[in-house]
């Protein structure tokens, strides 16, 4: 189904597959990131950091 | 669209959406629910997503007013929201207003989809700008959330906010005008065709923008369509947040007038003499409400929002506006709105019919107006006539005018006449006097030092 981009359409129509393909390179992006950061990790050890900034859930 | 009750005088009007819409009545301002969307209504409220939003001011608040004030045929609610000083539109704001616009819905759109909710639409329309701070103020926009479906709005978001910051970050245009010409958004396909070719190589400018210009469907071969999840989604507004903070919406090379008085400025003398008489002029005038035409950086709006007077601060220059906004957050501002409008072409009306938004014209009325260093620039350059200007502003003026005289020998003015000095024969300042004498009566005038310049105060005298 192809639309014209200059007719009125609903807001969302035709993003659907965008935001599918968005997510997913965001996805593999952020899974070779934290792959390249234990790679890191493993070769070079961490500095001690205080507790808090060790905590996972800590952006 | 602002309707009129059926019961009121006229009726006059429509609602885009079937969810509900605005009134007024009794000079207060009122949004009806409908039975539509009274489900959706409901998840608001016992979600605790209302409680959140509009604890933190990110949610206009609101009263269940349904008792007192009961609705149309199909209504479900009547409610009583917060009301607002003033109405802006997003052709009239500075990039950085678009922005923080922006990123206030995305923030509630991540905050809505922990409640079970999201934004069933993206338009910088829902939002209004209150105490120097954006405010969601469309409380019918929330819906519940499917964590299987992409973001419906996402495609508006991108349209809405995200284009016109593109455009600015790489051409430096500011986006009031852009958004004048494509009020509901710019189609990506425009907006790539304006964007130059080293944006293909920003990846967030590749995804969010030249690859919606590429792919035309939602559905893979043989109509499948692939999975989505909350987590998915999260990410992507994630991005999307992180791009909005890192695009510039700053001033670029061509700093128009901003800077004006602590750069070009004609002597801090004349600045210091000019702050004087105005504080004088404006004090104990029995006023709440001003409009600061011509504000350049806000230097004599700051003055007045200091004697809690709430200022509605317009520039022609969008380098202006952005530097008064910007300077508004991490201190206590007062009430300083800074609208990008030019005073010789203010905002028409807009919308279907022209009636769903008012121009600036119709919404600016304040009881003061103060236009400092601005007529020349209308009379001598925009070839405005006097007695209009005088008209025009007894129009906006509800009680007084502080108005500065720049005389036809003044520096600033031999700039603006350089190639037509027999024009304006008439610009002096007997003719000026006679032509504001027709609507105001003059107080007090006060000559700024030796420079020429003269700082009037009037009071309205008769109704436009």
């Amino acid at each position: 189904m192809i639309r014209s981009f200059l007719l009125y359409i609903d807001p969302g129509s035709g993003s659907y597959l965008i935001q599918v393909i968005i997510a997913a390179v965001l996805g593999a992006a952020f899974f070779f990131k934290n792959l390249w950061w234990k790679f890191r990790s493993f070769f070079i050890k961490p500095k001690k950091k205080s507790s808090e900034e060790n905590d996972p859930n800590t952006p | 669209m602002i309707q009129t009750r059926p019961d009121g005088p006229v009726w006059s009007g429509y609602s885009r959406d079937p969810s509900g819409f605005m009134f007024k009545l009794n000079d207060q301002y009122y949004r009806q629910v409908n039975q539509i969307y009274a489900g959706n209504y409901d998840l608001l409220l016992s979600s605790g997503l209302y409680h959140e939003l509009s604890q933190k001011k990110m949610l206009i608040r609101h009263e269940d007013v349904s008792g007192s004030v009961p609705g149309t045929p199909g209504y479900y609610k009547t409610l009583l929201p917060q009301q607002l000083p003033f109405i802006s539109y997003p052709y009239e704001w500075s990039p950085s207003q678009l922005r923080d616009a922006g990123l206030l819905t995305l923030r509630i759109t991540r905050m809505a989809m922990e409640k079970g909710m999201i934004l069933k639409d993206a338009t910088p329309f829902n939002v209004q700008f209150l105490e120097g701070r954006p405010l969601f103020i469309d409380t019918l926009s929330f819906m519940t959330y499917d964590s299987s479906q992409p973001w419906i709005a996402y495609r508006q978001f991108c349209e809405c906010f995200l284009f016109p910051l593109y455009l600015h970050h790489y051409l430096g245009t500011g986006i009031h005008r852009l958004l004048a010409a494509w009020p509901e958004g710019i189609p990506a396909i425009h907006a790539a065709r304006m964007l130059p070719g080293r944006s293909r190589l920003n990846a967030g400018a590749w995804m969010h923008l030249f690859l919606q210009t590429k792919i035309r469907t939602d559905n893979l071969p043989g109509g499948r369509r692939p999975s989505f999840s909350s987590g998915h989604l999260q990410r992507l507004l994630i991005h999307l947040e992180n791009i909005l903070q890192r695009l510039s919406t700053g001033n670029f090379s061509d700093k128009g007038w901003s800077g004006y008085y602590t750069d070009s400025i004609l002597s801090q003398s004349y600045l210091a003499d000019k702050e004087r008489c105005f504080l004088e002029l404006i004090d104990q005038l029995p006023i709440t409400s001003a409009l600061d035409l011509g504000a350049n950086d806000g230097y004599f709006t700051r003055l007045m929002a200091q004697k809690n007077i709430r200022v509605v601060a317009v520039d022609a220059e969008w380098q202006c506006m952005e530097t008064l906004y910007r300077s508004l957050s991490g201190q206590k501002p007062g009430d300083i709105l800074p609208l990008c409008v030019d005073i010789a072409d203010p905002t028409p009306p807009g919308g279907f019919a022209g009636t769903e938004r008012e121009g600036f014209t119709a919404r600016a009325r304040a009881g003061l107006v103060a236009a400092l260093a601005l007529i020349h620039h209308l009379v001598l350059s925009r070839n405005i006539p006097l007695p209009a200007l005088a008209a025009y502003f007894a129009q906006l003026a509800s009680q007084y005018l502080i108005i500065e005289f720049v005389p036809l020998s003044d520096k600033k003015s031999q700039e603006l006449i350089r190639n037509k000095d027999s024009y304006h024969s008439d610009y002096n300042i007997e003719n000026f006097e006679s032509c504001f004498s027709r609507y105001f009566q003059i107080e007090k005038r006060a000559s700024i030092g030796d420079t020429g310049r003269v700082l009037y105060r009037m009071k309205k005298s008769v109704c436009p």
